[in-house]
């Protein structure tokens, strides 16, 4: 058999080989990403139609479905608390665990990077084991303590009692991702700027900060978007409605109007997510890389 | 190398002194408080005095940590198969599965945007707030009109309702966690794929291997280390996850009733068992003691990791290894 | 043993020409090198001939036969990296029996050709080691190993002595040569290293900035360069190219610090130029120290800068004015000092004039 017969057979397996790659991707990756799709184009569809849609199309545009951003929602004779208390709810949540997060974890990751102490080691191993064990599986107990400090069912205390909590939960992760920043900080930097006539204060101030600035940005939006979609804490915690944040103000809506006004309960969904995605979009390259470095969730 | 910092040895106590304080008060405490609440007979009827101080009304017993190691409640084993049955299930696709999918999206894709555009579709079930996430995948399971509930009908697959009919329930439970977890590994093993030195790939082009030899022969074995750290963390994590089971199952007002479905339907796992005994019927003490396993085993893992793997390469997940 | 030839072959990626317009004819068994800096395209071009970079415009041929769509495993090409690319977690028969087992060979006959191929290159006694047990050489024989044992029709190399020290290299120089010419396989090298490429070649092919300078036998791209990039990339020290202007009228180049006289031959030559601005081209080795008893007029004078005993050479630095330096090269033991000033003669057989506007050779 001469070459060129050989090279003709070569190439016509070579475009079997790409029409088998293609195969096998459709049917491990995208295949079964439809229901991801499904999902959102449904929930924004149906965040907008007047009518329970059979599919992703809204059907009969309309905003009426937002009306619980100024008006009041009422199910029989039941009067839903306004959706605005609830946002700053959730603010207050998140911005609160973040600040705390970005703080605690700032302080530890510098230690654990760049200070010379003894029991270091067994130190930086206990973070990571907390960062990895489960912490949801405390929450009973969680429960007991908070009620013994006298924080349970005093609605606003109680809601940054759990704030307090939620950033305890995560100051492990905080602490890990700080000290990988500071770890990517070389010596010489620092060093460079103490030869050039700087205070080891000044140093720490002109130099390292901005440079760490990225990952206490991460850390905080990592912390903020945590307490942003803390549901099970404060479902459990909080019986009172006045200080429900998004998560369980929805998770009730959910219950009653499930039959009733899909619309609306996808308008309020959305309007929760939206600062999810606007974040990780935005951040997208960032937080891939931080999640590398350490990884919180559910399952 | 660290530079000798000026107070030497108090310094960096000081900056651990606040992440410690919280450690102690949030993490230490409650497990030693859990073992404690295990061995009482404290429910929502005497809580009270126990937060009063007033140890008058709480007694010791053993009879939780029975019920519950020796299956002196005869829900237990039921509890415990349906968990087994769900960490396998779902481990099986954040560790396998994922990997099958990273080599397709980050392998066998060239293309670099619709490797990303693949790679954020996997992603956003993870980034969704739980609560919304849980709601539509009710939205698409709604019996006859969800849009996934249809296009399983039309595979012949109808059941009166996802949510209540066992096993269809208990695959829904795998579905909707498995989504999520999906995306753990394949954070891990797209970024160790991408580690592998270019080169590597294209002298075994050279030599003559076709992309799905390539997969088999050169990615699939240089990722034995990965996929074991995401095997053993997913495994840790899943013996205690309950959150998307409590919201999808659970939907309601809180109290009683609404954690009943979870019961029928089949997909009461250990710590959601655990949170219904404490919060639905106010058996904090019983509760405690369900949660106590999941602690110990959680712990043990911790420990057997930390031995077996070594601290070093456990801080490096995406590490490849030969 | 195939011919391999390209014919205007580009390679674009985005806006960037890495490779522009190449076309190069390989005969049975030669062994041509693609030499030039980082960048010029040398290694974009050898993984357009493996299979590995799809080129963007042009055509690539095994013998008459066109390849460009073929993918690299059909091409029956053996590559050595620049970082040998073995594969970490095989042991080193498992890394060169890697593309006969694809090949799907009996056992005992892949056995058998591992085995050979490895007493070739002496790694027999390495076979159940793993890469990271093995020195920078064993890993570069390793990979050559695993390039030749399906005896391709196409042997590429992609600096594969860059790594090594600098003892190795030369030893290796001549091994690989000594290689080539015994399996008589049709060999592409490439190197930024000028004396490997020098050393080992049938032809060289000088690249630069995706385009190629030119093709030709060691010899000639050494002693007929032609242009000033050539003419400066190959040497060490490189070419003297000293800036002049011609002048028609007297057939002279206005040098700085002298005036040279060409011979009437030249005029016409000179006519094609584009510009008056000439360069003067001459080697260190070929610039002639005159002493003042030898009687002999010296086209030019110098004084001494700098002087470097390297021990088989003493290489000079020396002002030809304000502005303009050149180095020579003399023998050893003669005496200079600096501030000397030196007599220099430029031999006509040795000058080379190059197009200041252009750079192409002249003469």
């Amino acid at each position: 058999m001469d070459r060129s017969t050989l090279y003709t057979r070569a190439r016509r397996r070579a475009l079997l080989e790409k029409l088998l790659k293609a195969v096998v991707v459709i049917v491990v990756a995208v295949i079964p990403a439809i229901p991801i799709w499904l999902m959102y184009a449904g929930l924004v569809a149906q965040a907008f139609s007047s009518r329970v849609t059979l599919g992703i199309i809204p059907v009969g545009f309309t905003i009426r479905n937002w009306r619980f951003l100024w008006s009041e929602i009422t199910m029989g004779l039941t009067k839903y608390p306004s959706i605005w208390p609830m946002l700053l709810n959730s603010l207050y949540l998140a911005l609160g665990t973040a600040l705390i997060v970005s703080l605690i974890a700032g302080l530890a990751g510098y230690a654990l990077s760049r200070m010379e102490f003894r029991g270091r080691t067994p130190m930086m191993q206990f973070i990571l084991a907390l960062h990895a064990f489960p912490s949801v599986v405390l929450l009973i107990a969680l429960f007991v303590l908070l009620n013994k400090l006298g924080l349970y069912g005093k609605g606003f205390i109680t809601l940054t009692g759990v704030m307090i909590i939620e950033a305890a939960l995560q100051i492990p992760m905080g602490a890990w991702i700080m000290k990988g920043f500071f770890d990517s900080i070389p010596w010489d930097v620092e060093w460079a700027a103490l030869v050039d006539g700087c205070s080891r204060f000044t140093a720490w101030r002109k130099v390292i900060l901005p440079l760490v600035l990225p990952g206490f940005a991460a850390v905080a939006l990592f912390a903020f978007l945590a307490g942003w979609a803390e549901f099970i804490l404060v479902f459990t915690f909080i019986s009172n409605q006045r200080w429900y944040p998004l998560s369980v103000y929805i998770y009730n809506l959910i219950g009653e109007f499930k039959y009733v006004d899909w619309g609306m309960l996808a308008a309020a969904s959305l309007f929760y997510a939206i600062p999810t995605i606007v974040f990780f979009a935005l951040s997208q390259k960032l937080l891939l890389r931080i999640y590398v470095g350490g990884l919180k969730g559910v399952a | 190398m660290r530079l000798p910092t000026p107070r030497g040895r108090v310094l960096p106590w000081l900056f651990l002194a606040p992440l410690l304080a919280f450690v102690a008060l949030f993490w230490i405490t409650p497990v030693g408080l859990t073992v404690y609440l295990s061995l009482t007979n404290i429910t929502f009827k005497n809580l009270v005095y126990f937060i009063r101080g007033d140890f008058s009304k709480i007694s010791l017993t053993l009879q939780n940590l029975a019920n519950v190691f020796l299956g002196k409640d005869p829900f237990i084993l039921g509890v415990t198969e349906i968990t087994v049955l769900y960490v396998c299930s779902v481990l099986a696709i954040n560790a396998f599965y994922s990997l099958i999918l990273s080599i397709a999206i980050a392998f066998f894709v060239k293309n670099e945007a619709l490797s990303t555009f693949l790679r954020i579709t996997w992603l956003l079930p993870r980034i969704t707030p739980s609560v919304v996430y849980g709601l539509m995948w009710l939205w698409l399971m709604t019996p006859g009109t969800g849009p996934l509930y249809q296009l399983f009908s039309l595979l012949g697959i109808h059941p009166l309702s996802w949510l209540l009919c066992r096993p269809y329930s208990q695959l829904l439970m795998i579905m909707i966690n498995g989504y999520v977890g999906v995306s753990f590994g394949m954070i891990i093993y797209t970024a160790a794929i991408k580690s592998i030195p270019k080169d590597l790939i294209n002298a075994a082009r050279v030599d003559g291997a076709s992309d799905f030899y390539i997969a088999r022969k050169i990615i699939f074995p240089l990722l034995k280390w990965p996929m074991l750290f995401v095997i053993s963390w997913q495994t840790l994590s899943l013996i205690a996850s309950y959150e998307y089971i409590l919201i999808v199952w659970g939907g309601g007002a809180p109290g009683t009733e609404s954690v009943g479905v979870a019961w029928s339907a089949g997909v009461m796992v250990f710590p959601l068992y655990a949170w219904f005994q404490a919060f639905a019927l106010g058996n904090y003490a019983y509760g405690a003691a369900i949660s106590l396993p999941i602690v110990i085993m959680g712990i043990g893992l911790l420990m057997f990791y930390f031995k077996v793997f070594g601290f070093q390469r456990l801080m490096q997940p995406t590490r490849i290894e030969v | 043993m195939v011919r391999v030839k390209l014919d205007h072959v580009s390679k674009y990626f985005g806006r960037v020409r890495a490779v522009d317009d190449i076309y190069l004819e390989v005969n049975h068994g030669e062994f041509v090198t693609l030499l030039g800096p980082s960048g010029c395209g040398k290694t974009t071009t050898l993984l357009m001939i493996a299979g590995i970079y799809k080129p963007t415009k042009g055509r690539i041929y095994f013998d008459d036969v066109d390849v460009t769509d073929l993918p690299p495993k059909d091409r029956n090409v053996g590559m050595v990296f620049q970082s040998y690319a073995l594969y970490p977690h095989m042991t080193v028969y498992e890394n060169i029996a890697f593309p006969l087992r694809i090949k799907k060979l009996p056992k005992n006959e892949i056995d058998r050709k591992v085995r050979e191929v490895a007493k070739l290159l002496k790694i027999d006694h390495l076979l159940d080691r793993r890469p990271a047990q093995l020195s920078g050489g064993q890993q570069q024989r390793v990979a050559l190993a695993r390039a030749l044992v399906k005896e391709p029709d196409v042997l590429l190399l992609d600096e594969p002595l860059s790594n090594l020290d600098a003892l190795l290299r030369v030893y290796m120089r001549a091994e690989l040569k000594r290689l080539q010419k015994e399996l008589k396989i049709t060999t592409i090298y490439v190197t930024h290293d000028q004396v490997e490429a020098l050393s080992m070649s049938d032809r060289v092919v000088v690249m630069n900035e995706g385009k190629i300078q030119q093709v030709g036998t060691p010899e000639e791209i050494y002693a007929k360069p032609a242009n000033v990039f050539v003419a400066s990339f190959i040497g060490t020290p490189p070419m003297n190219i000293i800036r002049c202007l011609y002048d028609e009228k007297t057939n002279a180049l206005q040098c700085p610090g002298f005036v040279y006289s060409l011979p009437d031959q030249w005029r016409e030559v000179l006519s094609a130029r584009t510009s008056d601005e000439i360069l003067l081209g001459i080697r260190p080795e070929d610039v002639r120290i005159v002493e003042p008893s030898e009687g002999i007029e010296p086209h030019a004078r110098a004084e001494v800068l700098v002087v470097e005993p390297l021990g088989r050479d003493i290489v000079i630095t020396a002002a030809l004015s304000e502005e303009s330096t050149m180095k020579i090269v003399a023998r050893p033991g003669t005496r200079i000092s600096i501030g000397e000033r030196l007599g220099l003669r430029f031999e006509l057989e040795k000058v080379h004039l190059f197009d200041g506007r252009t750079g192409r050779a002249i003469v």
